[in-house]
């Protein structure tokens, strides 16, 4: 496995959610589902393996309709994210073929 | 582990840009709330010498209203950006330096003022100041927040 990349987070849904994570104080479960365009039930799955890794936090608040989960990244999850990020953009530095114009920042 | 990084970018810098660009209409009522608790704070400076614990009493509670109102924000929200964390799109880190210097010149002009013309004429002031500068700040985020999105689209 090349140095730095997480196989927890590789999977392209996964990884996006990790992304909005990064991105935000936390994050509620209806705003990751309507981004990464999931069921409720496939959105539970990810985050459910995520939480298992150590990398996200759950919090629930409230009962009934008016309930809400939000998610939040533990230290353990920012840092896995940010080597999984800096791994992906090595292995783009290292690419032979002209990728200018694309995700770079 | 055999997908295109250039692919695993390309979802990164979409979802890193999501609570930037992804959020509801501010509410109307948003901009005056701001502009009097400017205000407010700058005129419960004339408390400091007529009574210390009643001004601490005030600002607390001004402070404590600000932590309400970002709580109420994050749950309206859905994704809360906190400045200083995560990865903002250039066109929105542009916006943010334009909202702190702005920041910046509105308590500079309230304490200059203050120390000046008087604590309520700080405290009309920063009303006033405020109350546009909200408004140019949303409309200038609205504006690089679309650009973001078609850059992305």
């Amino acid at each position: 496995m090349i140095d730095g990349l997480d196989p927890t987070i590789h999977a392209p849904k996964r990884l996006a959610a990790m992304a909005v994570l990064d991105n935000s104080m936390s994050t509620s479960f209806r705003f990751l589902a309507e981004h990464l365009r999931i069921s409720a039930s496939d959105l539970s799955k990810h985050m459910s393996a995520l939480e298992a890794a150590g990398y996200v936090t759950v919090r629930k608040d409230g009962r009934g309709r008016g309930a809400t989960t939000t998610f939040s990244l533990t230290a353990d999850g920012r840092r896995a994210y940010t080597a999984h990020r800096a791994a992906l953009r090595a292995l783009l530095d290292e690419s032979p073929t002209d990728v200018s114009g694309g995700a770079g920042r | 582990m055999e997908s295109d990084p250039r692919d695993d970018l390309a979802i990164i810098e979409r979802a890193e840009a999501a609570p930037y660009v992804s959020y509801p209409a501010t509410p109307r009522w948003m901009y005056p709330a701001f502009a009097l608790w400017v205000g407010a704070y700058t005129a419960a400076y004339a408390l400091l010498e007529v009574h210390a614990l009643l001004f601490l009493a005030v600002v607390v509670g001004l402070l404590g209203a600000i932590i309400l109102a970002l709580r109420w924000m994050h749950r309206w929200h859905g994704a809360l950006p906190l400045p200083g964390r995560g990865t903002p799109p250039a066109e929105i880190t542009r916006v943010y330096r334009q909202y702190f210097a702005g920041i910046a010149v509105l308590v500079v002009a309230v304490v200059v003022l203050g120390l000046t013309a008087g604590i309520a004429v700080a405290s009309v002031a920063g009303v006033l100041l405020s109350y546009p500068g909200l408004l140019a700040f949303d409309r200038a985020y609205h504006r690089a927040a679309a650009a973001v999105r078609e850059r992305l689209a």
